[in-house]
């Protein structure tokens, strides 16, 4: 039976899972922790879709990076790629008729596909919040808002939150054809900026507006007021309305060439960057076509998180979770008697009988049971059940 | 928050003289590159220069380890990296193209009638795995890590997908070109996320290389 056991335990998680082991696990549970009370704090109602949903193509990603397989009944089912898609989805069947305004947040993993040897992790968590119905300036300043004020409270500094407009960048190639224009935006969706000035010239788009896309997509912060890009004053009524709603130190940036590589965007789009590290840690904006693909046309915008980067951006800058437990550990004497002192303790601590091999980060001070009322240090001090608490407080503040 | 230079990754082999004459021209230090072949990161003015193969630039770059680079598109084309493509620098000129041997075209495609498929060498599976569907045509690609020109020779496969400059090898070969792929030229890409947050020192860069390039 042990060698069967071996045989079946040999193998790690495959490709892209890990294990998440208690002290990442602490810092992951402290990062949601802040955002689902700041995503609350601006009446955000939390949401469950399920892991899985149908496996039809996805708006979202490619089929091939969609993570499907086929159920016992033959139907072919996807572990979901994003959480937007499904509050989609979920909103059009269960709100449908709705016209009031939905303020929904989720926190849970998505999954995708990535081909081998890159690094990439197939499974990660993302929080979210997707405000479905209202439009304009103050829709999309609370997105903004309530982005920056989430990655404030979970301990970022130094984030940037960049902003761009993707109505403004398709305004820079108006006077193209219909099919063009979407060639070029699907480069600059790529990224080929290169390509797309040269399909739009090919196109027939002359000199002087090509000139003025190129300058408009190099264009960040105050430069995007001077190449006079349609579309600017918007971004700046919006991220003024943003600074109020939040008025913390949240750095928004303006910033045309943001161009995400998601096709579901259809205005303002934005990215929580920090500069230690090379991917975007948040990405959201307004997709008011997306649940139209759903049956239900409603405008919405709204944003994910990604956790794990999150979490690395966090690590790197510093950040540990506070010590806000300290763990008592007893050294058992008496059964009944320890049973009856660790209730008593953990009205108000942590308390674990006999020495844990993981304490994940926390403080752990030792006590040995004396009777249900007492048990003493290892220096010797003998502390009654309020002096213990105590005890592990102080610990805790120092 | 200090921030670690600039980096800027250089594609080492063919490009790399004129990527040089390049960033000299604009005014970037690479006395330090040139000097010495050996040393992979080298310190430059204000900026940190890496050299890499051609190949793992795009890796490099968006995972974030260089900020920006210059690297050919027919690399770029292969590895399918997300990363801004900034200026199309004009050197490095070369093609991928489909090619066969020269008297055996039609050979082939009757095969192709019969057979249902044939098969292609090449180094770039991805490139010539992405025409052939976009062209319709089934193929059985075969990887290979050099000398592709030989596969057709020793029947390893039909036809081959390959980058030319010139054309010279596939004439010595008794290869003819079948068809045009796309062209290539260098290009400066960059890190999304960087681009976006050290837009102040990337921005003028680019514009500069961008000014470069346009008269050539």
């Amino acid at each position: 039976l042990t060698g069967r056991a071996q045989q079946v335990g040999g193998d790690g998680p495959p490709r892209g899972f890990r294990d998440i082991l208690p002290t990442e696990a602490r810092e992951l549970r402290t990062i949601a922790h802040a955002l689902n009370e700041t995503f609350a704090s601006y009446g955000y109602m939390p949401l469950e879709p399920p892991i899985v949903e149908r496996g039809h193509a996805s708006p979202l990603l490619d089929g091939d990076r969609v993570i499907r397989f086929l159920d016992r009944d033959g139907e072919l089912v996807a572990l979901r790629p994003d959480i937007t898609t499904a509050v989609a989805r979920l909103v059009a069947q269960r709100y449908a008729g709705t016209t009031g305004a939905l303020r929904l947040a989720y926190f849970g993993p998505v999954f995708r596909e990535e081909p081998a040897m890159r690094g990439e992790e197939r499974e990660f968590d993302q929080a979210g919040a997707e405000l479905v119905g209202p439009t304009g300036t103050l829709a999309d300043a609370e997105s903004l808002a309530l982005l920056a004020e989430a990655l404030a409270r979970a301990g970022l500094q130094d984030a940037t939150i960049e902003v761009g407009h993707i109505g403004a960048v398709r305004a820079l190639f108006t006077g193209l054809a219909a099919d063009a224009l979407d060639d070029v935006m699907r480069d600059l969706r790529g990224g080929d900026h290169v390509g797309a000035l040269r399909r739009a010239r090919d196109a027939g788009l002359n000199e002087t507006a090509i000139a003025r896309a190129r300058a408009s997509l190099a264009a960040r912060g105050l430069d995007v007021e001077s190449v006079g890009v349609e579309g600017a004053d918007y971004l700046r009524a919006v991220l003024a309305l943003a600074q109020e709603l939040y008025p913390g130190a949240a750095q928004f940036r303006p910033n045309f060439a943001l161009i995400p590589a998601l096709p579901y965007y259809t205005g303002i789009v934005f990215e929580a960057l920090h500069p230690s590290i090379g991917f975007p840690i948040a990405a959201g904006g307004r997709y008011d076509l997306l649940l139209g693909a759903f049956g239900e046309p409603r405008p919405a915008c709204g944003f994910a998180i990604n956790i794990q980067r999150l979490h690395l951006a966090l690590y790197s800058s510093g950040w540990r979770p506070a010590a806000d437990e300290t763990l008592i550990v007893l050294e058992p004497g008496d059964p009944v008697a320890t049973s009856r002192l660790a209730a008593k303790l953990r009205r108000e601590c942590s308390v674990t009988i006999g020495e844990p091999a993981e304490v994940a980060g926390l403080r752990a001070v030792t006590a040995t049971v004396v009777d249900e009322e007492h048990a003493r240090l290892a220096d010797g001090r003998t502390l009654d059940v309020a002096a213990l608490r105590e005890h592990a407080a102080r610990w805790r503040d120092s | 928050m200090s921030r670690r230079p600039l980096r800027f990754a250089l594609s080492q082999g063919l490009l790399l003289r004129d990527e040089l004459t390049a960033l000299a021209a604009i005014g970037c230090d690479v006395t330090g590159v040139a000097r010495d072949a050996r040393r992979l990161l080298v310190r430059g003015g204000d900026l940190e220069f890496v050299r890499a193969r051609p190949a793992d630039i795009a890796t490099y770059i968006e995972r974030g380890a260089a900020d920006l680079g210059i690297v050919g598109k027919d690399v770029l084309m292969e590895s399918g990296a997300r990363v801004l493509e900034l200026v199309d620098l004009g050197f490095g000129a070369c093609r991928f193209v489909v090619a066969g041997p020269r008297d055996a075209v039609a050979k082939s495609l009757d095969e192709y009638r019969h057979l249902g498929s044939l098969e292609v060498a090449t180094k770039y599976p991805n490139v010539a795995e992405r025409h052939f569907r976009e062209r319709g045509l089934a193929v059985e690609i075969v990887k290979v890590s050099g000398s592709t020109e030989l596969a057709p020779q020793v029947g390893l496969s039909d036809w081959i997908v390959d980058l030319v400059a010139t054309g010279a090898t596939l004439e010595a070969n008794e290869l003819a070109i079948i068809e045009e792929i796309s062209a290539s030229t260098a290009r400066v890409i960059a890190n999304p996320t960087a681009y976006h947050t050290r837009r102040d020192e990337i921005g003028p860069l680019v514009e500069k290389l961008a000014a470069w390039a346009a008269p050539r």
